[in-house]
């Protein structure tokens, strides 16, 4: 949590985002059927499906003004300046840069690489391999620099990736080639570990730290997954090369 | 159901579960489970139950059960470890245990410090079960008799308090968590018209959003970005010498152990009001009770008694209202219910009917939790300490797969991820502004509660809110909800203070003039 002066401050934009949801929220229940018939039903204004969030959106944009109210009047105006210049200064480019925020956007990259673009599309166990070893290498291995170096390469993979799929690029390699995307993950997973293996392995230390970070992260998604899928019966979000390998070997019947 | 009816069924159900291999391994497995969640820093028990959630989901309903109680169980007690031995509150739940468990670790005794926690817990929750047993069916009656307006009100009253009561800086940021929580909950297609609420034309909408996934990202993801992101090493973990039970320092303590297992049970009572808050208020009378003071903070044995003992016993105070009434008690016993709705046991006044012996089950479960984990701790606390050696960065991404599949898990549907992710993340950057989860989470739960009884008893009485000012339990809500509010503003304090002084100055005249008469 921030300090009680910083709070303050930016309780003023966060009790306006709030009266904002408020405002939306009682914008989109003043559409609702309030006295008129939905459904073949005349409606009533206590049955009707907006009184609800008409209540709720009110309440919200009651307590933002007064969360507004409350920071104002404990910071006045020259703190309201004071965050204006903040904003305008370059101390705003600074904190985006600051090592916290920078490792933030690491998680959030690699947290939405994943869940939008990875696991809808990629072999759920290639996926998770390739989301454990980059934020391992990111955050348990290696130092800020390279953090920062991962990250700009995964988050330019990721809107090349990005670019393929919504091209229709992606469709047309798989005439040439079954699951094309399994294949490119599998090649980057490959390209990253050669590559860490490269920089590192005189630092015996830090190679260290890879070898344990590899054998956790394939080991880990193989765990998981085998008892989500097997066990549980389970079907992965996306079934491509490894679970066609796995369920040839679990139901191949030498068990 | 008879008194004596009821004990025979009880110790039915207890023995039926000793008895099966598959139960007892669940119990201890989920325990020890439990216990390294809570151990570990930055993990906590309601995310522990949240996972396990998507892990039991195919699971019987009592199987299942015995899974998420014990790991809950497990987990209130597990944080402790790194309290005592690392400085570093495992849980939240077992802040007010670092006070004087790691003064104690300092002095070489960390070994009596964790007998002493894992005694203190499991007797804790036994106390806290023996409420669950004979408060329920009381509470059970008196729900029955309650129409739409009560359970409206007494869902606003969860969400107000909870925010009231959590919220780390501004009363009012709790209660706009609470709202926004119930904003949530209107999202789709509404229970008595079916008319679609802020669902965009997104199908996936229509039926609302799924309250377990949601849950997961208001817990886990804050929880994975928020440990990733700081860079703090963990301090090496003190020695820890043979555990011993302590059971003489117990017996000792015993009207202190009752008077902290009563304000667990009274404060996991309390909608949304979770262990934490309980350690904190039984340490603090602990503390303010004691002779000596000044020992507190120093390593005071009773401190540590005091805070384990209620946050373990605010498990069982959590289940009363949720059993009941359909109201969590604290975070983990919200993630219980969505566990429950997926198993298809709908917990309220009804329960007693339509499951008669589903509150002696969980009594029973409770009951065999604190066993098992008072076994566990004693034999495998030495080992259990050597996971604070395992580097969080290791962990944490594990986590992250373990959300996102555990809540894919759910519905088999990609759509909960897309909606968990940025949940997730809306929910750090109001933990970080100082907003509470806890009231959100609520507020997601009962937001179909208030809604649906809201409209329905506004049927009922055509529009008119007079029932609320004509039912003497509606009545009494309302007030309390109306104290709870103006409670907060300054004018009410300073109006209430200007009373008392005048109360106070006019007394003293008074006695002047009887002197001088």
């Amino acid at each position: 949590m921030m300090e009680r002066e910083q709070l303050r401050k930016a309780d003023i934009f966060s009790g306006a985002a709030i009266v904002g949801v408020g405002v939306f929220i009682i914008s989109q229940a003043v559409q609702m059927p309030m006295k008129d018939s939905w459904g073949g039903v005349q409606n009533v204004w206590y049955v009707s499906p907006a009184l609800f969030p008409l209540f709720v959106g009110a309440m919200l944009t009651l307590l933002g003004l007064l969360l507004m109210k409350t920071a104002l009047k404990a910071v006045g105006l020259s703190g309201l300046q004071e965050v204006f210049s903040w904003l305008a200064g370059p101390q705003l480019g600074q904190f985006l840069k600051r090592t916290q925020t920078v490792r933030y956007y690491g998680v959030v990259v690699n947290l939405f690489v994943f869940v939008f673009l990875l696991i809808p599309r990629v072999d759920f166990f290639i996926a998770a391999v390739f989301f454990l070893i980059v934020l391992f290498f990111m955050y348990y291995c290696g130092d800020h620099q390279f953090l920062i170096w991962l990250l700009l390469r995964v988050s330019i993979g990721a809107l090349l990736l990005a670019l393929a799929v919504f091209s229709g690029l992606l469709d047309l390699a798989t005439n040439y080639l079954r699951y094309p995307l399994d294949w490119l993950l599998m090649g980057c997973i490959a390209t990253v570990l050669y590559v860490c293996r490269k920089e590192h392995r005189l630092n015996v230390p830090v190679a260290r730290k890879f070898q344990k970070s590899i054998v956790i992260a394939l080991v880990a998604p193989f765990l998981v997954g085998v008892i989500f899928k097997y066990f549980l019966l389970v079907p992965m979000p996306k079934e491509g090369l490894i679970v066609q390998v796995l369920d040839s070997v679990w139901y191949s019947g030498l068990w | 159901m008879l008194v004596l009816e009821r004990i025979v069924t009880f110790f039915g159900i207890v023995g039926s579960i000793l008895t099966d291999p598959a139960s007892l391994a669940i119990l201890f497995g989920s325990v020890i489970l439990g216990i390294l969640f809570g151990a570990m820093p930055g993990l906590t028990s309601t995310l522990g139950v949240a996972l396990l959630t998507a892990l039991t989901y195919s699971m019987d309903t009592p199987l299942a059960m015995i899974c998420l109680l014990a790991i809950y169980v497990g987990g209130t007690y597990g944080g402790s470890y790194a309290s005592i031995l690392v400085n570093i509150p495992g849980t939240a739940a077992a802040a007010a245990t670092a006070m004087d468990g790691y003064p104690l670790a300092c002095k070489g005794e960390g070994g009596r410090a964790i007998g002493l926690t894992t005694t203190a817990s499991a007797i804790g929750t036994a106390v806290s079960m023996l409420f669950v047993v004979s408060i329920s069916p009381i509470i059970s009656r008196f729900a029955l008799e309650f129409t739409s307006f009560e359970f409206f009100l007494l869902a606003f009253f969860g969400i107000l308090i909870s925010g009231t009561l959590t919220a780390p800086d501004l009363v009012i940021k709790g209660w706009i968590s609470g709202f926004l929580g119930l904003f949530l909950a209107c999202i789709g297609r509404d229970q008595l018209q079916f008319f679609p609420r802020f669902t965009f034309g997104i199908p996936e909408l229509d039926s609302g959003i799924e309250v377990v996934p949601v849950l997961i990202g208001a817990f886990g993801i804050p929880q994975i970005i928020e440990v990733l992101r700081e860079q703090k090493a963990m301090a090496k973990a003190k020695e820890l010498q043979r555990i011993i039970p302590e059971i003489w320092t117990v017996i000792r303590n015993i009207p202190a152990i009752v008077r902290s297992a009563l304000i667990g049970v009274g404060i996991g009572a309390v909608p949304g009001i979770g262990e934490d808050i309980a350690g904190w208020v039984s340490y603090g009378t602990a503390k303010n009770t004691s002779k000596h003071p000044e020992t507190f903070g120093k390593g005071e044995l009773k401190g540590v008694l005091a805070s384990e003992t209620a946050n373990n016993a605010c498990v069982g105070g959590a289940m009363i209202p949720l059993l009941n009434l359909g109201i969590p008690g604290s975070p983990p016993a919200a993630m219980l219910l969505g566990a429950l709705m997926l198993h298809g046991v709908t917990p309220g006044p009804m329960i007693t009917f339509e499951h008669p012996n589903f509150i002696l089950e969980v009594a029973a479960i409770l009951l065999l939790a604190s066993m098992a984990m008072w076994v566990s701790g004693m034999i495998l606390a030495k080992q259990v300490v050597k996971i604070l050696k395992i580097p969080t960065q290791l962990f944490m991404p594990i986590i992250g797969v373990l959300c996102i599949i555990g809540s894919y898990s759910l519905g088999l549907n990609i759509f909960n991820l897309y909606l968990m992710l940025p949940v997730g993340i809306v929910c750090y950057f109001l933990t970080t502004m100082g907003y509470p989860i806890a009231p959100l989470v609520i507020g997601v739960i009962l937001g179909p509660m208030a809604d649906e009884n809201l409209r329905r008893a506004l049927m009922v009485s055509q529009g008119s809110f007079m029932p609320i000012f004509e039912r003497p339990v509606s009545l009494i809500l309302f007030i309390i909800i109306v104290w709870t509010v103006i409670s907060q503003f300054g004018w009410y304090r300073k109006g209430l203070a200007k009373l008392k002084k005048r109360f106070v100055s006019r007394m003293q005249q008074r006695q002047r003039e009887g002197e001088s008469i």
